[in-house]
């Protein structure tokens, strides 16, 4: 499994206000949308689950080939989805409040922070780092 | 693996449909759609084609509510190496369809159907259906085996003889069954998969599969009694060979078994026949294979009522079945052949089965669990048909965008065949994705959907909730939707449609330009152009590509042709249908046309319209437009085209224009493009959610903004109608429409050409003014204009006007000074200070019975406004006016100078008086003592000569005869010229004043009254009143009369009014009012009868010399001199008169030491009493001792003085003597010698 992941976060009416490739996997062109296509069709899935469990949680609910999706739902409907893990979500969504916390930011419009993306790339490494540590 | 499996495939009976010879293929879609509908034959009716041969194998046959089910597959299949495992995959009947007008000969056709079905060795039944044949066909009697001609008639006639021959079918295919059935029984046949190992099989294996041959032959029963449609038969038979396969560890075969009775068990649950039976969608052997109804939802009527129970049990034994499936795979022969299909289709059959709503988690995660299978999967169309399945299915359960997930792995695969059907067929299923990633294209959208928003989308417009804003915009998957359309566009490419992959290049173009390089974007415009090369040209697409386009502004009717309410019942039927007034807003008109979104915009018929639109290129290359036109819906609108050309990343507010043909609403949706050889309409709403996707930050970017354009308010389209044709006037100024160049005060006419550029004549027509400085239009010659009508096409009328020159204002005339005369000009027309003729017009009202039902039938009138471009320059100006006062002391002559005012003379006596010259005439023996003179100075800053003349208009006195006469007299005085930049100063005597101005129109009441005009002195004396006093002073003024004349055609009139009565304000008494006592000298040394001729104007005009000579005093002579006193009042007066007579050198010549004047008679303390308007003389003589220049002086203090005397000699106290004095008379002594 390489360490590529897409992240996505999407607003209530499941559009993309996030979006970041985290990792460094080698991408063939044409299958480059691949992760995106993934996930944006998981989110069928997604918001059926979402009102079934209490979880925020929802750990590989779709996959496709060797791509597994993992959704972090927030308590406001907004989806992080990812193929990725507990600790990295929660650490973004905290990310995502304060960018929510700005007065001049809609709700539900692209987050274009810089700010929000370097942290989350950085977060990201973190991550992946540590988990190919561990499994190496 | 095969498409469309359900648990019921089981029981269906597979029936290829081949075409024979030509057929058309949509005749052939035809007759298949005909056989479709006999996908179920229930047994009871085919009891009639039934013969029971021998014992029925099927005991359990239910003869009332069974039938037999079939699957039509057009074009036939391969046959399956699994047939023998699950005889519903063999053909068992073969049905030809032969269309014989296009095949002639029969007998070929036979060759060729039996041809066809050989190939086939699991055929039991074949027919061959040949519809339409001809006359000579039918006619053709010789006996052909298996061809059944369908005789031409109507359609019901042909399914009926059609569901016949499907029923003789069904029971020839049942009696086969039998047959096969007991001859399974009874013979034992070997039944084989490609699972079993096909080498040479060792002893082992041999008792092993020996053991097993029971269990395959009751599975296989048990399928042909489902086939037959005896599911309880079946299920008999496959309970057996489930327990025979358990026993034997043949999983395979007991998986199968497992399925076999699922179905038996569905069928007779649903105990008659389903009328949902599922059709085949592919049709193979038409040369490509062809997905359609990919997401058609299956129908699954049967949900509602399944029992929970049968549910439960099918997802067991369907679990098991997996499970069984799974088991069976073995690992030495996984290479060639695996029994992962039939896992993955029973998958999808359970998932088919359970597919809805409520379980769609666990719907989902079987097709996930499939679809993980996939990897697995060894050949390519198993794995195609696998993720169509998983598509149909994620589509079913409303997993739109799952669904179009998988279909596009489906396109994904489909793209790596490299040819063109899998191309075509790519594209295809791309096309349905669309819609989940909102991309789709316009043709695709249902037509209902579209009334829905033109319907919709006027009222809405404007207020979107956010939310809904939102939800336009899902397109934030921009990456995703690009790839999507990229795809459609290279599956496009290769499979040959030009229209598809323009429709893509375009969307693409359009809706991610921000996201493409410029090089991209070029690549994307030569696919366009590309493609419109191999399209037909005029060829539409519902896809607009570039410009963008926004209405930027629908323009009024230019004032030149306003239309207007009609009010049929008013005489001024334009009123109050005018915007009246500044405002906008006024809260009285009760909101009715105020709101402004929704405003209304009439067009005439025939009558050419503009409208600006405004287009933007926001992409990097050259956009030319071969034309644009707008795109009216309504269809009584006649659109010019228009050809643009647009740089990169520019923008351009272009006017397009048309002709409404028709009368009704005109619906502008747009605008229609012809670009990159293709023909698009597009629409401003759709531009109009972009920009509001914009505002909010949702869209990428606002194509206008970033070619530079200014934001803008969004415009919307006005609801507009088109009315009959009007009159139409059209107007010009004779003599060039460039302003009318005044002078200050300046006359002039002016004409106006108008004339009906309309096909309706106007019947009704009115003039009014509006705008600054109204009273500069002195007369409209309205009657030209009436006498006109009606004004038929093309005819043309012109009326004069006159214009007078307005004053400017003080600091305007001040800089205008300084600047030429265009300057000047220029500086006017900005101000907008010249008035306009307002021409309301209409045509005719129509029907009068007409307009007594319908009142808005009434056609509207028009308005045209002919602004005057007066361009008002500073002429003659007036720099201040004087009161100025002479005395001119009066010479003693014979002649009887009247002491009466002289005004009043010319009216009683002189008749004759011509009133060529009247110029200041003082009469030598009256004197013009207090005379006054209104000085008035004059600059002329211009650089033309001004030529001034004055003229006092004397009013009409009250008297009858005088009427006749002339209404007013006038006095002119010789023209004064004043050179360009000079000062000129004229006087104005104020001396005719003085009575015929009393006897005026102020006091003409109380004149008439009193029945006398003598009583108008006390009478004004009386009412002196402020007001009246204000009164009389304009009065005054207003016969002052300052005109100009510069050049031959400039003339015009000096306002200077205010300045004259600022002059006049503090000494009008004097002016006006006479004394009340005249007193007067004259020599009484001759007759007076004849003075009256001395009076002649001409003589005392001619030489004054001459008069003097002749009315001479001698010294050494004793002259008589009489004193007259006149009352002016109406009162008598008593008072003490005296006369004195000075020297030159002012000392008194009568009294004291050196007098020189001796006298007779007496000159002082002389007690007279003058009757009221009357005169008294007093005679007395002088005796000059020495020749020279002498002055008479008569003076007189007036006893008992009444209040009216003492108002006019201004007394302030009541016991003050009033005294009053006589101008000076000269006498001239000439010597003796």
């Amino acid at each position: 499994m390489t360490t590529a992941a897409c992240f996505i976060i999407a607003s209530r009416s499941d559009i993309p206000i996030y979006e970041a490739e985290v990792g460094s996997a080698a991408k063939r062109e044409d299958a480059a949308q691949l992760p995106q296509f993934i996930l944006q069709a998981a989110l069928d899935i997604v918001q059926d689950l979402a009102w079934t469990t209490s979880a925020m949680i929802l750990k590989t609910i779709d996959k496709f080939n060797d791509l597994v999706v993992s959704v972090y739902v927030t308590d406001d409907h907004i989806l992080n989805i990812d193929d990725g893990i507990k600790s990295f979500f929660q650490e973004v969504h905290e990310l995502y409040i304060k960018s929510l916390l700005n007065p001049l930011y809609l709700p539900g419009s692209r987050i274009t922070s810089s700010h929000f993306d370097t942290k989350v790339g950085a977060l990201a490494r973190n991550f992946f780092c540590s988990r190919t540590q561990y499994r190496a | 693996m095969e498409p469309d499996v359900s648990i019921e495939t089981s029981c269906m009976i597979r029936i290829a449909v081949l075409p024979i010879g030509d057929v058309p293929s949509t005749l052939l879609r035809d007759y298949h759609s005909m056989l479709l509908r006999h996908c179920t034959i229930p047994l009871s009716t085919i009891s009639s084609f039934y013969t029971e041969h021998q014992k029925s194998p099927f005991a359990h046959q239910p003869w009332e509510t069974g039938s037999l089910r079939f699957k039509f597959v057009l074009g036939g299949a391969p046959p399956s190496p699994w047939e023998d495992f699950q005889p519903h995959r063999k053909i068992l009947g073969v049905i030809g369809i032969c269309h014989c007008p296009s095949s002639p000969d029969l007998d070929l056709v036979i060759d060729q159907f039996n041809a066809a079905w050989r190939g086939c060795s699991s055929v039991l039944v074949q027919r061959c259906f040949a519809f339409s044949p001809g006359d000579s066909q039918l006619e053709d009697t010789k006996k052909r085996e298996n061809l059944v001609l369908f005789p031409p008639s109507d359609r019901p006639a042909q399914e009926l003889h059609l569901q016949t021959m499907m029923q003789d079918i069904s029971a020839s295919l049942l009696m086969e069954f039998e047959k096969w059935v007991l001859q399974a029984e009874s013979a034992g046949t070997i039944l084989k998969t490609p699972l079993d190992s096909q080498a040479t099989l060792s002893s082992e294996e041999v008792i092993k599969a020996k053991k097993r041959r029971l269990a395959r032959a009751q599975k296989t029963i048990g399928d042909y009694c489902l086939l037959a449609g005896s599911p309880v038969d079946a299920n008999a038979h496959y309970s057996t060979a489930l327990e025979l396969a358990r026993l034997t560890a043949d999983y395979f075969w007991y998986a199968g078994a497992l399925e076999g009775s699922v179905c038996a068990l569905l069928v007779i649950v649903a105990s008659e026949p389903n009328s949902s039976a599922i059709c085949n969608i592919w049709w193979v052997g038409m040369g490509f294979r062809c997905v359609c109804m990919l997401m058609a939802s299956l129908q699954v009527d049967r949900m509602g009522q399944k029992d929970i129970a049968i549910e439960d049990e099918v997802r067991y034994r369907y679990n098991s079945v997996i499970v069984h499936y799974r088991k069976s795979f073995i690992q030495e022969n996984a290479q060639r052949v695996s029994p992962l299909t039939f896992e993955l289709e029973a998958t999808l059959k359970l998932a088919r089965f359970l597919c809805r709503r409520e379980l769609a988690k666990e719907v989902a995660e079987l097709l996930t669990s499939a679809a993980d299978g996939a990897k697995s999967l060894i050949d390519a169309s198993d794995k195609l048909i696998l993720f169509v399945e998983i598509a149909r299915l994620f589509g079913t359960l409303g997993y739109q965008r799952k669904a179009a997930f998988f279909s596009r792995q489906v396109a994904q695969l489909y793209l790596q065949q490299e040819n063109r059907f899998a191309a075509i067929s790519a594209m295809q299923v791309l096309a349905m994705t669309t819609k989940a990633y909102r991309v789709q294209s316009r043709t695709s959208i249902s037509k209902q959907s579209l009334s829905d928003e033109t319907e919709t989308g006027h009222v809405d417009s404007g207020k979107m909730h956010h939310q809904s804003v939102v939800s336009l915009f899902e397109s934030q998957w921009s990456t995703l939707q690009m790839v999507v359309l990229r795809e459609i566009l290279l599956s496009a490419v290769r499979a040959g449609d030009p229209l598809a992959a323009w429709s893509a290049a375009a969307r693409l173009l359009r809706s991610y330009y921000p996201l493409i390089t410029p090089a991209g974007q070029n690549g994307l415009a030569r696919a366009l152009t590309n493609s419109a090369e191999r399209l037909p040209s005029g060829t539409r697409c519902a896809d607009p590509a570039l410009p963008f386009i926004r209405l930027y502004s629908f323009p009024l009717h230019p004032s030149q042709m306003d239309i207007v309410k009609r009010n049929p019942a008013r005489e001024d039927w334009w009123a109050g249908s005018a915007p009246s007034g500044p405002f906008i807003y006024t809260p009285f008109s009760k909101g009715e046309s105020n709101d402004n979104s929704k405003q209304e915009l009439i067009w005439i018929v025939g009558e050419p319209v503009q409208v600006f639109v405004e287009l933007a290129n926001p992409c990097g290359f050259d956009l030319s437009v071969d034309s644009i036109y707008l795109s009216v819906q309504s269809g009584n609108f006649d659109a010019f085209p228009l050809s643009v050309d647009l740089p990169p990343n520019s923008s351009q507010v272009i006017t397009l224009s048309g002709i409404p043909t028709s009368i009704g609403p005109v619906v502008i949706r747009g605008c229609t493009v012809h670009c990159f050889g293709v023909i698009t309409e597009h629409r401003f709403k759709d531009v109009d959610n972009l920009l509001l996707g914009a505002a909010q930050g949702l869209v990428l970017s606002d194509p206008f903004r970033c070619c530079g354009s200014p934001r803008l308010r969004s415009v919307s389209v006005p609801s507009i109608s088109v009315i009959p044709p009007l009159p139409l006037l059209v107007s010009h100024v004779v003599g060039g429409d460039g302003a009318i160049i005044l002078y200050e005060g300046e006359i002039r006419d002016v004409w106006i050409n108008l004339a009906n550029a309309g096909t309706v004549p106007i019947e009704q027509v009115h003039i009014s003014l509006s705008g600054k400085n109204q009273d500069s239009v002195i007369s409209i010659a309205y009657e030209n204009l009436k006498s006109a009508l009606p004004l038929k096409p093309g005819a043309e009328v012109t009326i004069p006007v006159t214009l007078k020159g307005w004053r400017l204002f003080l600091g305007e005339s001040d800089t205008a000074a300084g600047k030429n005369a265009f300057g000047s000009m220029g500086r006017t027309l900005k101000d907008g200070s010249s008035p306009s003729l307002l021409i309301h017009y209409a045509g005719p009202q129509g029907d009068a019975q007409d307009i007594e039902t319908n009142k808005s039938s009434v056609p509207p009138g028009r308005r045209l406004i002919v602004p005057l471009q007066i361009c008002v320059l500073q002429g003659l100006s007036f720099v201040k006016a004087r009161l100025l006062s002479m005395e001119i002391p009066a010479h003693v002559g014979e002649s009887p100078s009247s002491l009466a005012n002289m005004d009043s003379k010319p009216f009683g006596e002189a008749v004759g008086y011509s009133k060529i010259d009247r110029l200041v005439k003082i009469d030598p023996f009256r004197g013009s003592w207090g005379l006054r003179f209104l000085e008035l100075e004059l600059s002329n800053p211009t650089d033309v000569v001004f030529d001034i003349s004055v003229s006092v208009q004397l009013e009409k006195s009250g008297n009858e005869d005088n009427l006749s006469v002339d209404c007013a007299a006038e006095y002119g005085y010789p023209k004064t010229r004043i050179d360009r930049d000079h000062f000129a100063r004229v006087l104005i005597p104020l001396e005719h004043f003085k009575l015929p101005f009393l006897d005026g129109s102020i006091f003409s009441k109380d004149l008439q009254s009193d029945g006398s005009t003598a009583g108008r002195n006390s009478n004004f004396s009386e009412r002196n009143t402020k007001a009246e006093l204000n009164a009389s002073i304009k009065n005054l003024i207003s016969r002052i009369k300052v005109q100009w004349q510069s050049g031959r055609n400039s003339s015009g009139e000096l306002n200077c009014k205010d300045a004259i009565q600022a002059a006049l304000q503090s000494s009008v008494m004097d002016v006006l009012l006479p004394d009340p006592l005249t007193f007067g000298f004259r020599l009484a040394r001759n007759g007076s009868e004849n003075a009256a001729k001395l009076d002649l104007p001409k003589e005392s005009d001619t030489s004054i010399h001459h008069i003097a000579s002749k009315n001479s005093v001698i010294a050494h002579e004793m002259t008589p001199f009489e004193v007259l006193v006149r009352n002016n009042t109406k009162e008598t007066i008593k008072m003490n008169l005296s006369v004195t007579c000075r020297d030159v050198a002012g000392a008194n010549s009568i009294e004291g030491a050196k007098a020189t004047v001796i006298w007779a008679g007496v000159l002082s303390g002389i007690t007279m009493e003058v009757p009221p308007l009357k005169e008294t003389k007093h005679g007395f003589s002088l005796y000059f001792l020495v020749p020279g220049e002498y002055t008479l002086v008569a003076a007189a203090v007036i006893d008992d003085a009444n209040d009216v005397l003492r108002a006019r000699a201004k007394s302030e106290s009541s016991d003050e003597p009033i005294f009053c004095r006589g101008p000076p008379f000269h006498v001239h002594v000439n010597g003796t010698a």
